[in-house]
């Protein structure tokens, strides 16, 4: 009787304590989405009659592919990109084993404030050979002037390279965390067999945090798809109309900003989302990552080690 | 050479004696291995700090300094202030309404998201909560979209509210914290033991009273988590605030960055001449307001990063 008279008080005081959070998952994660569902088929000039029409309209805009495309390559470079080099880094950080570790993982954590608007800056004048560092290097392969790196066909390299540097220190120093977990024995049982550093590295260390890296991946994908601040602040400020409709993101931001047309915005929105969620859906249950996401269970405890907050990637 | 041996000298006393002999006999073949290494590593760590390095030598010079001196001189401090001086007459110093704005809105945030997050998180971990697979879940889905997503979204409900181009528009979407959530509810179910609460529970302390005097004072690493996720997002973060507001006086220190890069000529010649002395120098003094919070929270707490968001709990 009284056991559950503690239960129900527990349930209630739980309840309340976990309102104020419901109410911003309900007001600003669900509600939004509802709204933009309705939303999304709502007439516009284009298509007075509405419905689900609106998907099409988005679908066979004319700048829809082209940033459809660009959006892939972004992604196709910058995802694997990012697991390699991470994975590279980590693995070498954690065989040096020296007290030099902690001067290198504050150097690699630097660009992880430089993103965004500042990002933009930053780049600029790295790319641009009266400024920047790199100045000799950029006139050694004939680049005089920051124009001619600017161009649409380089966009795409330039955006990895931007995300790359300000994602990847903040990883490899998670995964370094990671990697600091494996056990000593299951390292030097495999010295005593006569591994090197190279194959503990790659045959040992690697498999162990693999599921590390595939979530890694995953929140990098869900975060490179909706690129936008990159791109457009460079079209609408530095050189103008260069990168305009790069992404479907900037995409979805001229529908409902430049054409009026709120019901295509949300429906492009909203393609965007559902891939997200795809994604989200995989890392939870298609990798063994959150594995029962279960009071007490060992892999949660891992899973928060490695956890990173979606979007801090880019 | 001399820094190989004392590496080894400092891996050998702290992995301890049984492997010392081994690594020793293997030091000689070991050795081209390890200098590409440290190369590589090294070569990273330069890579990474160089354009910090100029954006925090960039104000120090004029804007014809800039060229003619090498990236990497130290102009002089006075400069710092001719640059502020100057960026202040860009709108009546509008600047430091953004600077404003972007700690208090920052503030708000970090404070509703860590609270919000920490009592849910507690809750899910502790309390027989209904729906509560549902609720976790869920949270573990909106942690994984990345927050802009729903910017558009998120738009259409503000305009509807009519908070549209206020600071709540921007502070009240961004205090919804899933990843704090999530953080907190690990925490709570995994670092603390089971048993203390229910001590506490049996003691007649209530959920509340547990929280407050068992589960919160054990939770100072947790709650620096937190607030370091929360803060590092919030403070440099564009495209949401800058589709929440659109006037001036309201605007975070990010976004008044992309009007400067807009209205003056320092990176885009195309504008042409200005009558303010808005130049290059100018602008990377702008941009090293806003990055250098975030540099040194960043450093500060690249070793909590390292020991995981469980700080101090898992020894595994």
């Amino acid at each position: 009787m009284a056991r559950s008279r503690i239960k129900r008080m527990s349930a209630l005081s739980g309840s309340l304590m976990f309102a104020p959070y419901l109410i911003l998952l309900v007001a600003f994660g669900v509600v939004p989405v509802v709204m933009a569902f309705f939303t999304a088929l709502k007439p516009s000039m284009v298509n007075p009659a509405g419905g689900f029409l609106n998907y099409l309209v988005v679908i066979q805009d004319f700048r829809f592919l082209p940033a459809l495309t660009n959006v892939a390559t972004f992604l196709v470079i910058y995802v694997p990109l990012m697991v390699l080099v991470v994975a590279a880094m980590s693995l070498l950080l954690d065989a040096i084993r020296s007290r030099w570790t902690v001067p290198l993982r504050a150097a690699y954590i630097v660009p992880a404030s430089i993103s965004g608007a500042v990002a933009i800056l930053v780049w600029y004048f790295m790319l641009e050979p009266t400024y920047s560092p790199y100045g000799d290097l950029l006139r050694a392969v004939g680049i005089t002037e920051g124009s001619q790196i600017w161009n649409t066909g380089n966009l795409v390299w330039i955006f990895v390279l931007m995300a790359f540097f300000t994602g990847a220190g903040n990883w490899i120093i998670v995964q370094y965390g990671s990697l600091q977990s494996i056990s000593d024995d299951i390292l030097e049982a495999a010295r005593i067999d006569g591994a090197n550093a190279f194959q503990i590295g790659l045959q040992i260390k690697l498999p162990l945090i693999r599921r590390y890296l595939i979530y890694m991946s995953i929140l990098t994908f869900a975060a490179g798809l909706q690129i936008f601040v990159e791109p457009y602040l460079i079209s609408s400020t530095v050189y103008p109309g260069l990168a305009d409709n790069w992404s479907l993101n900037q995409l979805s931001y001229s529908f409902a900003f430049q054409s009026g047309n709120l019901g295509a915005s949300a429906a492009l929105s909203l393609m965007l989302l559902v891939i997200c969620i795809i994604a989200a859906l995989i890392a939870i249950f298609r990798t063994d990552f959150f594995e029962e996401a279960r009071p007490t269970t060992k892999r949660s405890k891992k899973a928060a080690r490695a956890a990173m907050p979606a979007g801090s990637a880019i | 050479m001399s820094t190989t041996m004392s590496t080894d000298t400092y891996a050998m006393t702290t992995v301890g004696t049984a492997r010392a002999p081994r690594s020793r006999a293997l030091n000689v073949r070991r050795l081209p291995g390890r200098i590409v290494t440290w190369i590589v590593l090294v070569a990273f760590a330069v890579f990474s700090v160089v354009p910090m390095i100029w954006l925090v030598l960039a104000p120090s010079k004029t804007a014809d300094e800039l060229t003619s001196l090498s990236p990497f001189a130290f102009g002089s401090f006075d400069q710092y202030a001719v640059a502020w001086n100057n960026l202040m007459l860009f709108q009546d110093g509008r600047l430091v309404t953004w600077i404003w704005n972007s700690v208090w809105y920052t503030a708000t945030i970090v404070f509703i998201s860590c609270a919000t997050a920490i009592l849910a998180g507690y809750a899910l971990a502790t309390a027989p909560l209904p729906f509560r697979r549902t609720l976790l879940m869920t949270t573990l889905i909106a942690m994984i979209v990345p927050p802009v997503a729903l910017v558009l979204p998120l738009f259409i409900e503000v305009t509807a509210l009519g908070i549209y181009n206020t600071p709540w528009a921007i502070i009240l979407t961004s205090s919804f914290y899933p990843f704090g959530v999530f953080l907190a509810y690990i925490y709570f179910s995994t670092s603390i033991p089971k048993e203390l609460y229910e001590a506490a529970r049996i003691d007649g302390a209530g959920e509340f009273g547990t929280f407050w005097r068992v589960a919160l004072p054990l939770s100072k690493g947790l709650l620096g988590m937190l607030a370091f996720f929360s803060f590092t997002a919030t403070w440099v973060n564009y495209f949401l605030p800058y589709v929440m507001v659109t006037s001036g006086e309201v605007l975070p220190l990010p976004v008044g960055l992309g009007v400067l890069f807009s209205a003056t000529p320092a990176l885009n010649p195309g504008i042409g001449a200005s009558i303010l002395p808005i130049r290059q120098p100018e602008i990377a003094l702008a941009g090293l307001i806003v990055a250098v919070p975030i540099l040194i929270v960043f450093v500060a707490s690249s070793k909590l990063l390292v020991r995981g968001v469980l700080a101090g709990s898992v020894k595994s």
